[in-house]
């Protein structure tokens, strides 16, 4: 901790973290937090303009006080926070959206989309567009399920994307275990999509449902294997750590190599992009388990998707490309842009295998989950285990 | 069996699993035009289909002989908008032989090289349809992309690009064009070497190779007792093509390639397509060279009677599909008295329900793909 | 002829995972459009070029157009009607209206066109808000940009002349069929001479009629003008006339 409050103290030039924030009764992080300073920062101007006009107004009144208090402050700067997080993650999944569709063209020589910004602005037509649609409802339907199961699959999505942390001074959260609680929170979606197409009366819809389950028992096994592996290497399942421990030793990716492969496959999977969007195959299921979902639901379940995978990668990076650091550097000046470049640069695979592969068959990726992905991550658990004992890490 | 145990079996018996239809179409991705597909599944598996066409019939049958011959031409194109030359070589084919003339060699090297042409626009618009039923949208993008080349050089020849109204009862609309016989042949060779391109895609693809190999396996007794022909037909092991075996125009003097597989699975179907890709570059270099030695001023075109005599003419070709027969009834006007076309999609698609019986829904599309479904010549 | 493709493939599959030549050969199409552009025309900044003798809406030009009516015979989807129209010298005349809302772009006026005054032209941007706007007058058919390969030639090889050894001489499909008159049949009404659109037919005196000492017509059609748009053919009450094809 005092390292990394040095570290800021050194690099830092915007310097939140000396002002005496940290002394604060209420302060709600373990842990020096940059967006948590900025947003404190702001409220002080905020709540403290606001407090000014108030005691204008009713000289030495309560509320003014209650204003700059501390507690107060804590608070309305932890609402700020959110809206903070929320909007970086947004940003950030936009731009994997315009990446994709940029890079998507390109590989299939044409152009990808091309309103305002180099095509970024097309994001936010799309936006409008959907938002502006009619909220259309089919007739007998399970109208609260159908609305609940979409909400909470849009909501869980939101939720685990805000809470990958970009560095160490950038996180929500700093548990122990945070990459088993993001992959929890990660693996509740298929559950609600299964519910979601019972509760459609669409045959497409239902079989969607199916196979997002069929999918999810496929992959989740190797991959839980995989992050325990990781968290073995490190010897933790917290995420700063297991990012410094790769930036003490190597990155993680080239003692498993194999759990790199096998995971990057796992997380397309997680995030249901091309080679396993049998969930949402619109070549034989109209549109999967989304057919009877029109306008903003269904763009905001476009969107989701996209947090999804900005969330894989991000898992990815964490795991196996040193997350926020660089080699021989450490954490950088700007370890969140590090950490997003990365990021990108897995979605660019991505976006690659998309362009390259073709749509697997339901009962192939059950092969592939247990056939080849499951000894796939055992072999690297004993390759890693070997390492361990051999005294290498 | 003790009493405590459960008796499953009979539980098993009393519970009912409802087969579920579902309808695939007339709105549905996978449905290239509109018909539909009523698949019964049992979970993910098929078990029974039933292809449901005529959503696109629009009397051409009947409309063709309120016409006199030459104002069929142009309605022959629209059959079929991707393989539109074949077609109306096949009408023109169907009313020479009716009048019993012979038609010019030049006219016929054109008629080959316009086939070939349009049989790999055609090929190439199945490969990709193929890509988008699979899920791979590069392959659609690519394949769109080498069939642009080959429209351009139908509008080089005859001045449109899909509907192209060039062939001419008595031989083709106009000369080649002046460079076309270069054109063609750069073509051609810059598509084969591209063709690798889409091919390191499809089969070095592990993923699309394993969704089309060994599945939907058809014997050659099915093929014959259902009517299948064309290349399906050929990648179930019967060694037939009308172009060899049967020659039209001037085929018999062209060397070529019939490519067969006796597997009989999807994925023979999609290989003997891919390699009539290349045999037709083969014809079409032969055809060009044999154009050139005819000259330019060979003739192109002789002057047809309007009023064919009466009496009955048939005629046979190898669409880029399959067989396609014209059956023309003359009563000595100049409009047909019945014209009869037999298309060999409205046949192949009654295969559907043997190719589909027994895979799983994710495939259907990609079995489907195979027979390259065209509806302006099924409904007609 | 070689097989080019079937003995490369298929490939060994045990290599089940195989993903790396697709992904390598899409990698390679990215670098290659990145550094380039993509191989698509943005169509409505960009247009591709066409030739001469692309297929796009018809084109007239007014002052060679005698109005026969063959393109309007000739039209598959029956979109051409002869309307009147005003020429330079003030007179009424009849000519081609071609409702671009049926046309087929089959290029079937062009082609039959006697005088080749219908041509195609490289026009296909032809929406309009309307259908009567689809309407394209006389005057509007007109295309400023007429180049001589616009025109259609319609020359064909008689079958007769590919047996006399001279199968390189090329007609027009239009210079040697010549309507003929079966004179019993003729009642003389003039029909065919009104209806004549290049004045080729005169009513010529052949002798008086015995009953009522009127002087017989019969047609005379000069073959240097005649365009054999069978108007005459069409339009004779008693089916005198008929064409006489030259094979």
């Amino acid at each position: 901790m005092d390292l990394v409050v040095e570290y800021n103290s050194l690099l830092n030039f915007i310097n939140f973290g000396e002002l005496g924030l940290m002394d604060n009764a209420y302060y709600p992080f373990d842990t020096y937090n940059l967006p948590y300073a900025i947003c404190y920062r702001l409220w002080e101007v905020l709540g403290g303009t606001i407090a000014w006009l108030l005691n204008l107004l009713f000289p030495d009144n309560g509320v003014s006080r209650w204003l700059i208090g501390e507690g107060a402050s804590t608070l309305f700067a932890l609402i700020l926070f959110m809206l903070v997080m929320f909007i970086v993650v947004f940003v950030c999944t936009l731009i994997s959206l315009w990446m994709e569709r940029k890079c998507l063209g390109r590989m299939m020589d044409r152009r990808g989309t091309m309103v305002g910004m180099k095509g970024f602005l097309q994001c936010v037509a799309d936006g409008l567009k959907t938002f502006m649609k009619e909220n259309t409802l089919p007739g007998k339907i399970d109208r609260m399920t159908y609305m609940w199961t979409v909400s909470l699959v849009i909501g869980v999505s939101v939720l685990v994307a805000c809470m990958v942390p970009l560095s160490a001074r950038w996180y929500v959260v700093d548990y122990d275990t945070g990459l088993l609680i993001i992959m929890a929170f990660f693996a509740l979606a298929p559950f609600f999509i299964l519910v979601s197409g019972w509760a459609q009366n669409n045959k497409y819809a239902l079989i969607g449902g199916m196979r997002a389950a069929e999918l999810m028992i496929s992959y989740e096994v190797p991959m839980l294997i995989m992050i325990a592996t990781t968290a073995l290497l490190a010897g933790s399942f917290n995420i700063g750590d297991i990012v410094y421990a790769q930036n003490d030793t190597v990155w993680f990716f080239i003692p498993q190599i194999i759990g790199f492969i096998t995971f990057f496959f796992c997380a397309t999977a997680e995030s249901e992009r091309l080679p396993f969007d049998i969930a949402e195959a619109e070549a034989e299921l109209v549109e999967g388990w989304q057919t009877e979902y029109a306008g903003m639901k269904w763009g905001l379940i476009m969107l989701a998707d996209y947090f999804r995978g900005y969330v894989a990668c991000a898992m990815v990076t964490i795991m196996y490309l040193g997350g926020w650091t660089l080699p021989f550097i450490g954490d950088g000046p700007i370890p969140e842009i590090v950490f997003l470049l990365k990021t990108w640069f897995v979605f660019f695979l991505m976006i690659l295998i998309r362009a390259a592969l073709a749509r697997v068959r339901p009962d192939q990726i059950l092969n592939i989950g247990w056939k080849v992905f499951m000894p796939l991550s055992v072999i690297n658990l004993a390759v890693v285990l070997l390492l361990k004992v051999g005294g290498v890490f | 069996m003790s009493d405590s145990l459960v008796p499953v079996k009979e539980i098993e018996e009393k519970m009912e699993t409802d087969k579920m239809w579902i309808i695939m179409g007339p709105q549905h991705p996978f449905s290239h035009g509109l018909w539909t597909l009523k698949i019964q599944v049992d979970g993910e598996i098929v078990t029974d289909a039933e292809p449901i066409v005529g959503y696109l019939h629009r009397g051409w049958e009947k409309e063709a002989e309120n016409r006199i011959y030459p104002k069929i031409i142009p309605m022959a194109d629209r059959l079929c908008y991707a393989a539109s030359m074949t077609y109306t070589h096949l009408y023109c084919m169907t009313v020479e032989k009716a009048l019993g003339i012979d038609i010019p060699e030049k006219a016929k090297y054109i008629r080959i090289v316009a086939d070939e042409v349009c049989r790999i626009n055609s090929h190439l618009m199945w490969l990709a349809a193929v890509g988008t039923d699979l899920g791979n949208l590069t392959v659609f993008l690519w394949a769109m992309r080498e069939r642009e080349y080959f429209l351009d050089l139908n509008v080089k020849l005859c001045g449109a690009r899909m509907t192209t109204n060039y062939p001419r009862i008595g031989g083709v609309r106009n000369d080649v064009t002046e460079l076309f016989d270069r054109d063609i042949l750069r073509t051609v060779d810059r598509f084969e070497k591209a063709m690798w391109d889409i091919i390191a895609l499809m089969d070095d693809s592990s993923i699309i190779v394993s969704r089309m190999k060994g599945v939907s396996y058809l014997t050659r007794e099915q093929c014959a007792n259902i009517g299948m022909t064309g290349p399906a037909m050929r990648g179930c092991g019967v060694d037939f093509d009308i172009r060899r075996d049967d020659p039209y125009d001037n085929y018999d003097k062209v060397d070529f390639e019939v490519p067969v597989l006796t597997e009989g699975d999807s994925y023979a179907r999609y290989m003997i397509r891919i390699e009539e890709m290349f045999q037709s570059c083969d014809i079409i270099r032969q055809a060009v060279q044999k154009i050139r030695a005819l000259g330019k001023n060979a003739p192109y075109r002789i002057k047809t009677p309007t009023k064919v005599p009466a009496g009955s003419a048939f005629m046979r070709m190898e669409d880029p599909r399959g067989e396609s027969l014209m059956y023309l009834v003359s009563d000595g006007t100049d409009k047909p008295y019945r014209l009869k076309v037999r298309s060999p999609i409205f046949t192949n698609v009654s295969t559907s329900k043997v190719m589909c019986q027994g895979c799983r829904i994710a495939d259907v599309p990609a079995i489907l793909a195979q027979i390259d479904m065209c509806l302006g010549e099924t409904d007609r | 002829m070689t097989i080019k493709y079937l003995d490369k493939y298929p490939k060994n599959l045990a290599k089940s995972l195989w993903v790396v030549k697709p992904s390598w050969t899409v990698f390679k199409l990215f670098c290659k459009t990145v550094a380039h552009r993509p191989v698509t025309v943005l169509y409505p900044y960009e247009k591709e070029w066409v030739p001469d003798n692309y297929r796009g809406r018809p084109g007239l030009r007014f002052d060679k157009c005698v109005g026969c009516g063959m393109c309007a015979r000739m039209c598959p989807t029956a979109c051409i009607k002869l309307v009147d129209a005003v020429d330079d010298e003030g007179k009424t005349v009849k000519r081609p209206q071609v409702n671009m809302g049926r046309c087929a772009m089959c290029g079937y006026c062009a082609e039959y066109c006697p005088v080749d005054a219908m041509t195609v032209t490289p026009e296909y941007e032809i929406a309009e808000y309307t259908r009567f706007d689809l309407l394209y007058g006389p005057r509007r058919l007109n295309y400023d940009k007429t180049t001589p390969g616009m025109e259609v030639k319609l020359e064909v090889t008689l079958p007769s002349d590919i047996a006399n050894g001279n199968p390189e001489r090329r007609v027009s499909l239009f210079d040697l069929d010549r309507p003929e008159l079966t004179d019993s049949k003729c009642i003389g009404c003039k029909k065919c001479a009104k209806v004549c659109p290049v004045s080729a037919i005169t009513m010529v005196e052949k002798g008086t009629n015995e009953k009522t000492g009127k002087p017989i017509l019969r047609p005379e059609i000069d073959n240097s003008k005649c365009i054999c748009c069978r108007n005459c053919v069409d339009d004779c009450p008693k089916d005198a006339l008929e064409i006489k094809e030259v094979l």
